[in-house]
Formats: C-alpha cells, sequence, structure tokens
C-alpha cells in the first residue's frame, strides 16, 4: 500500500518532476506531470494554477501547447522543502 | 543547589526551545507547511513556559529572597510547557484519540471536578507527562517505520524528558532525596538530545524569506 501524501508532498513532487525530468528550455506537459506526480487531471490544475500564481512554475508556449518549467523561486522553494522536510522527518512528522 | 539545578535546566530550555522554534517558523514562513507551524507553536511555547520559571527562580533569588519559588510563578510556567507538549502529540494525530460518544465527553469533563482541589501544578505535570510518552511512542514508530536516525534522537529527548517529569513526582512523596536532581539532569539530557538532530540541518542553503 502507498503511503499517503501531503498537499506538500505532492506540491514537491511536481517541482521536483519539472526541475530534474525535463530541460531547462522546454518545460513539462500536464499529461507528463500527471504520470510522473501520480495525481488526477482536476486535482493537478488547481495545483498548476496555484504554483503559476505564486510564481514557482512558468507557463511556457511551447508549439500551441501549454508546458510548465520550473521558476527561480520555485528552486529556492525546493531547497527549502526539501531541508524541512528532512526537519520534521527528525520529528517522526511530514510536512 | 536546588535554584542552581533548577536554573541551569530552565536555561537549556529556553534555549533548545527557541532554536527549534525559530528553525520551525524559519520554515513555515518558506514553505506554508502546517505541520510547521504546529512545530513552530509547540516550542515557542515550552521556550516561554522555560522562561517563566527560570525568571520566577532569578526573581527569588535576586530580588524576593524567601527561600522558594512563587507557586504560582512555577505553575504558570508548567502550563505554557505543557501546551507546547500537546502541540507536538496533537501533531501526531492525538485527534484520533478522542473519544466520540457524548457520554464519554461527559465522562471526560468529570474528573476536573473532581479533582480541582488538587494542587493544580501536579494536574499540569500530569499531563504533560502523558502528552510527552505519546509523542515519544509515536516517534518511536516513526522511526521504526523510516529508519531514520534524526528521529530516535527525537523519540529518546521526549521519552527522557517524560521519564524526568516522572521521576519528578517522586520528589513530592520524598522531598529533598537525590530523585529530585536525577530528574533534572535527565530532563537536561532529554532536551540536548531533542536539540542534536536539529542542529545538523543545514540552513545555510536555504534564502530566507524577505519578511523575517
Amino acid at each position: 500500500m502507498s503511503a499517503y501524501r501531503t498537499h506538500m508532498t505532492i506540491i514537491g513532487d511536481i517541482l521536483s518532476t519539472t526541475r530534474d525530468e525535463m530541460e531547462a528550455e522546454h518545460g513539462a506537459s500536464v499529461t507528463f506531470l500527471i504520470r510522473k506526480a501520480n495525481v488526477s487531471h482536476v486535482r493537478i490544475s488547481k495545483i498548476l494554477i496555484n504554483l503559476v500564481s505564486q510564481g514557482l512554475l512558468e507557463q511556457v508556449d511551447s508549439k500551441g501547447a501549454c508546458k510548465y518549467k520550473i521558476s527561480t523561486s520555485g528552486r529556492e522553494f525546493l531547497v527549502a522543502y526539501h531541508t524541512f522536510r528532512q526537519f520534521a522527518d527528525n520529528f517522526g512528522l511530514t510536512i | 543547589m536546588e535554584f542552581l539545578f533548577e536554573n541551569i535546566l530552565n536555561l537549556i530550555g529556553f534555549v533548545v526551545g527557541l532554536a527549534i522554534g525559530l528553525m520551525s517558523y524559519i520554515g513555515f514562513k518558506n514553505t506554508g507547511s502546517p505541520t510547521l507551524f504546529r512545530l513552530t507553536l509547540a516550542f515557542l511555547s515550552i521556550s516561554v513556559g522555560f522562561f517563566i520559571v527560570w525568571s520566577g527562580y532569578m526573581a527569588e533569588d535576586f530580588v524576593i529572597q524567601t527561600g522558594q519559588i512563587e507557586r504560582w510563578v512555577q505553575t504558570l510556567g508548567i502550563a505554557v510547557q505543557t501546551v507546547g507538549y500537546f502541540f507536538i502529540a496533537f501533531s501526531h494525530s492525538i485527534k484520533s484519540f478522542f473519544p466520540k460518544s457524548r457520554y464519554f465527553r461527559s465522562v471526560g469533563i468529570l474528573p476536573l471536578f473532581l479533582v480541582s482541589i488538587v494542587h493544580i501544578e501536579h494536574i499540569f505535570r500530569s499531563v504533560s507527562f502523558i502528552l510527552l510518552v505519546y509523542a515519544s511512542i509515536e516517534t518511536i514508530l516513526s522511526y521504526i517505520e523510516g529508519k531514520k536516525k534524526g528521529t530516535i534522537f527525537v523519540a529518546t529527548g521526549l521519552a527522557l524528558l517524560a521519564f524526568g517529569e516522572f521521576l519528578g513526582w517522586y520528589s513530592f512523596v520524598f522531598p529533598e532525596s537525590i530523585l529530585y536532581y536525577v530528574s533534572i539532569l535527565i530532563k537536561i539530557a532529554g532536551l540536548i538530545s531533542l536539540f542534536i538532530p536539529v542542529s545538523k540541518i543545514p540552513l545555510t542553503r536555504i534564502k530566507f524569506d524577505r519578511e523575517i
């Protein structure tokens, strides 16, 4: 059975996917993110809108398709996320 | 001697609580995580609680000089610490253990009236002990799942704080005994154990939120 993922963990997974698995100039499609982050289309759409409005992801238009790539703020957020995930792990908690 | 031990314990408690509380707050400001917010409340409360008791001892030592700390100051400090322990336990989903039926809820309130004549400080100490044991067990369970070294330090720290609190009860029964000093030393060891894994978190790589 897979472990329960918090909202924050899902955001971390989405940002990690856009950072690690895509070339900087292209960006990730929604379908790719759904597959990699294992989130439903309805849920990921809301999260992506939120992440773009927060400035953590950038929306890029690639050959008519809407794609997403991680911003500088997103990279900084990911560093903080990984650090404080380790911090919370020490207390046996999930952020 | 008692004042010296109490001062050391309360100062270490204040510093450790403040350090972990501030680190949690930085984490909350950078990630917006509710877990880190609860940890912030928990450790800042613990820090403030220790500070209140320390202030009480200092005021007694330098100003009042009656030979004993003001009872209400000690009770207030312990109550604030209990709030902190509650938030740690709450972070481990203590909610799921609350009785759901109306009958149990009403019975749950009854003992508060029955024991109201007992010194309120002892009630807070008892609640702290239960919360610390709960949080310690939950943290040990997390360690069994994740096998992360830092988790076992925190679990040990919480367990030592609980054991120190437990031994502290004996000092009410046998005042002036060595158990009192042993309980303080165990609590100090617990606080240090809590701080060890947190001190290894590499905060230097983080670009802090400008609003902090």
